[in-house]
């Protein structure tokens, strides 16, 4: 029984708690009710407004359209009827026309009617007449006539000049081209050019040509010309065109021999640039290889293999296109090979043809009569090689004879000109004393020198240049017998130095290949 | 002839060996030291024989001289030998400094009681290449000497007599008739040598000969040194340098280089003093 109750009474609890919660879930559904018909509510009204919105647009639309429509047969309107003016009055023209001219024929058959009555007073007064109708009659047809030829045919229009096309152009001609944008038709076409000049205005010269293209000759190399072309018809001469600028190709340039110097990776070439204006660029080419290089300046450093020859030659280039090739020099990368700078030598000493002995001769030149310049030495009867510009090894050899006080080294290119070689800290030296016993050697740098001696005297003294390891070695090269070697840390590339310190000579020999015992 | 190994220390790359051996020359134990470079591991290398000054021995050279480095750059064996037999119980060998022991002259003595033991020029020039080249990679025709001090002589007389037959034992008289094919000397004296100033050493006279006889000779005075073994550090690169020039050279072309080259059986260095 006690579980009966007990089980009445959870019912009931249970029953009042789905009650509650069923009366709390009608409430929500009370609430969400509301809240949908609000929106409601609010859609409804945005949709009123949207509708509004686009019955405004349209209207405004209209309108325009509208606007737009009533402009247009406005000014239609207004065309149609000045046309119709216009044809009106070229009508009226025609007929007045046609009533002159049969006036003037009327007068023409009385004229010759009173011709044949022969009263010549009254045929002049009568001929005038008619020659003044006709005339008025004439005007009016020639313009009629004129207006109709006006619409048939009109000169030409301007026609259109090229720009310069890469490679058409030589030392001495151009090769210009145009074009006609429209179908005129053209007889001929006249090319005028002229040259630009700094200063003056040059005089102009033309062409007659019946095509659209023109070589034009006898030009200057290297030089720029102004061109310009018309076309010509039966009805007069188009405008001018635009003028163009046109430039000839440049003149080769010329290799300086002599001024151009080797070594087994490299060759320093100089060249003059050929042409009086200046030129943008200059290409240098092998013709081995047909490496093409491309330098701005008169002088080329380029990298080479040893033990070859090259053929080496210079174009010079402007917007015109490239020059002819200049002639070739050759280039042996067999050991190291300058000449001698003329312009670095002290009065006292004379050079041979060749270029590579040089002489202190014996007869005493007077002061006065020394030409001295700035480069040259002026107490030391020296001279230099051209610079060594390329790092790595370096060999030469120097002839001399027994009685010869030489000395024989490299040297900065700033070395001090009124010094002697090895005095100072820009030169380094190997020095040959002569006395009547026997002989002396000094290996001189900053004036100072090992204490040496030589038993054999070198005639033939070999030169090796490291400048990655720093050296410079003498040798006595016919017995491979090493002598001396500085060490220095050479912060500049050098030039090799040579001088006379007594009458005598000694010869250079270079281009050779450094024997094997010179680089250990 | 068997020889046995006294000691080896790896030294540069390569190894700086001693040897022990019976002499049939000098009739002794005579000890030498060896050094190879790394290039003996695999090929052939040409050898310079170097010659110590008095009262030295093997070792000094080996210890003091720093040439092992510029020996294996350029691939140069470097033998350095004793510098007079020992132990030979000869009356009055230890009496003085620069006679008998540690002073062979590498000459052969010609008098009792020496010339039974004390024959190092023949020990030096004949016995002790035999038994180099029969026991180390060596190119038996590329041989050059050097010395210091009284080796330095030894070496310039080595040098000139073995072309022809000489009995005159003084360098400067050897110079004078010396004829034979083309020599290479390299001569560095230390200025302030005090045998220098003492006039025992002479190198003028030599080298006056020398001049006249046209044998190139590359004499360097070098201020500030000594006799001593700073002076032989500080230079001994140079002179590996001009020995390598010859013992590594490449056969030439051209004629005069060519009977330069095989003729040359020594290519002399020395430094005197």
């Amino acid at each position: 029984m006690k579980l009966g109750k007990c089980w009445t009474l959870s019912l009931i609890c249970f029953q009042g708690e789905i009650t509650s919660t069923r009366n709390q879930l009608q409430g929500k559904v009370a609430e969400m009710e509301n809240f949908a018909g609000h929106l409601e509510e609010i859609f409804l009204t945005v949709e009123e407004n949207f509708g509004r919105q686009e019955q405004h647009l349209e209207q405004h639309y209209n309108d325009v359209l509208q606007t737009l429509s009533q402009r247009y047969d406005d000014r239609e309107t207004g065309l149609q009827e000045e046309k119709k003016g216009k044809l009106e009055s070229l009508y009226n023209q025609l007929v007045a026309c046609g009533q002159a001219l049969d006036t003037s024929k009327e007068l023409i058959e009385t004229a010759q009617e009173v011709y044949r009555c022969q009263d010549k007073r009254l045929f002049l007064k009568v001929t005038q007449l008619a020659i003044l109708t006709c005339s008025l009659v004439v005007a009016s047809i020639t313009r009629v006539d004129w207006l109709c030829i006006c619409v048939i045919q009109t000169a030409p229009s301007a026609p259109v000049i090229n720009p310069q096309l890469p490679n058409s152009a030589t030392q001495t001609s151009l090769h210009v081209c145009w074009s006609l944008f429209s179908d005129d038709t053209v007889e001929y076409y006249e090319l005028y050019y002229r040259p630009v000049l700094e200063d003056t205005p040059a005089d102009e010269s033309k062409v007659k040509v019946k095509e659209t293209h023109c070589t034009v000759t006898e030009l200057l190399p290297n030089a720029q010309y102004e061109l310009w072309v018309t076309a010509t018809n039966t009805t007069g001469i188009s405008p001018a065109s635009e003028k163009a600028l046109y430039m000839t190709v440049p003149s080769p340039p010329v290799i300086k021999q002599r001024e151009c110097s080797s070594c087994p990776e490299a060759a320093l070439i100089r060249w003059e640039s050929g042409n009086t204006n200046p030129v943008d660029s200059y290409t240098v080419e092998l013709s081995e290889t047909g490496t093409v290089v491309a330098v701005p300046t008169c002088q080329c450093l380029i990298q080479l293999q040893a033990g070859r020859q090259y053929l080496i030659s210079v174009r010079a280039v402007n917007i015109g296109g490239p020059s002819d090739r200049s002639d070739a020099i050759t280039i042996s990368t067999t050991g190291t090979f300058f000449y001698l700078l003329e312009n670095t030598a002290h009065p006292c000493l004379s050079m041979s043809e060749d270029g590579f002995t040089i002489f202190y001769g014996d007869e005493e030149l007077p002061i006065t009569a020394m030409a001295f310049e700035d480069s040259t030495f002026t107490r030391c009867v020296a001279i230099l090689g051209d610079l060594i510009p390329v790092r790595g090894r370096h060999y030469w050899e120097v002839e001399v004879d027994d009685e010869t006080e030489f000395r024989v080294g490299v040297a900065y290119e700033d070395t001090e000109r009124d010094a002697y070689l090895g005095a100072n800290g820009s030169s380094w030296c190997m020095r040959h004393i002569r006395t009547p016993s026997r002989h002396k050697y000094e290996f001189l740098h900053n004036g100072w020198s090992p204490d040496l001696r030589i038993t054999v005297h070198p005639v033939r003294i070999g030169v090796a240049l490291d400048y990655d390891r720093g050296t410079l070695s003498f040798f006595n090269a016919n017995l491979e017998q090493h002598l001396h070697t500085f060490h220095c840390h050479f912060h500049n590339y050098v030039h090799p130095c040579f001088s006379l310190d007594n009458p005598g000579a000694l010869t250079v020999h270079n281009g050779i290949q450094a024997p094997d015992y010179t680089f250990i | 002839m068997a020889l046995t190994q006294v000691s080896s220390n790896k030294c540069a790359g390569g190894l700086q060996k001693v040897f022990k051996h019976d002499s049939i020359e000098l009739k002794c134990k005579m000890k030498f030291a060896i050094y190879l470079p790394p290039k003996a591991e695999t090929d052939k290398c040409p050898v310079l024989y170097w010659l110590s000054g008095l009262t030295c021995t093997e070792q000094n050279f080996i210890t003091k001289a720093g040439s092992q480095l510029a020996a294996a750059e350029h691939g140069i064996i470097i033998v350095a030998p004793d510098t007079s037999p020992r132990g030979c119980d000869i009356e009055g060998e230890d009496e003085s400094w620069d006679f008998g022991t540690g002073a062979g002259f590498y000459v052969d003595a010609t008098q009792d009681p020496w010339k039974t033991n004390y024959r190092m020029y023949s020990y030096v020039t004949e016995e002790l290449p035999k038994l180099i080249n029969a026991n180390f990679p060596t190119y038996p025709d590329r041989m050059s000497i050097s010395g210091h001090s009284m080796g330095g002589h030894g070496a310039l007389i080595c040098a000139l007599k073995n072309p022809g037959k000489y009995k005159e034992y003084d360098a400067t008289v050897l110079a004078a008739s010396y004829f034979g094919p083309q020599l290479d000397i390299l001569i560095d004296q230390g200025r302030d040598d005090q045998f220098l100033s003492a006039s025992q050493l002479l190198p003028d006279n030599l080298i006056a000969v020398c001049s006249e006889k046209k044998i190139p000779v590359v004499f360097r005075l070098q201020p500030g040194y000594d006799h001593s073994y700073f002076f032989i550090y500080s230079f001994i690169n140079d002179h590996i340098k001009h020995h390598a020039k010859y013992l590594n050279a490449t056969p030439h072309c051209t004629a005069t280089q060519t009977s330069v080259q095989s003729d040359r059986p020594l290519g002399p260095d020395a430094q005197l003093q």
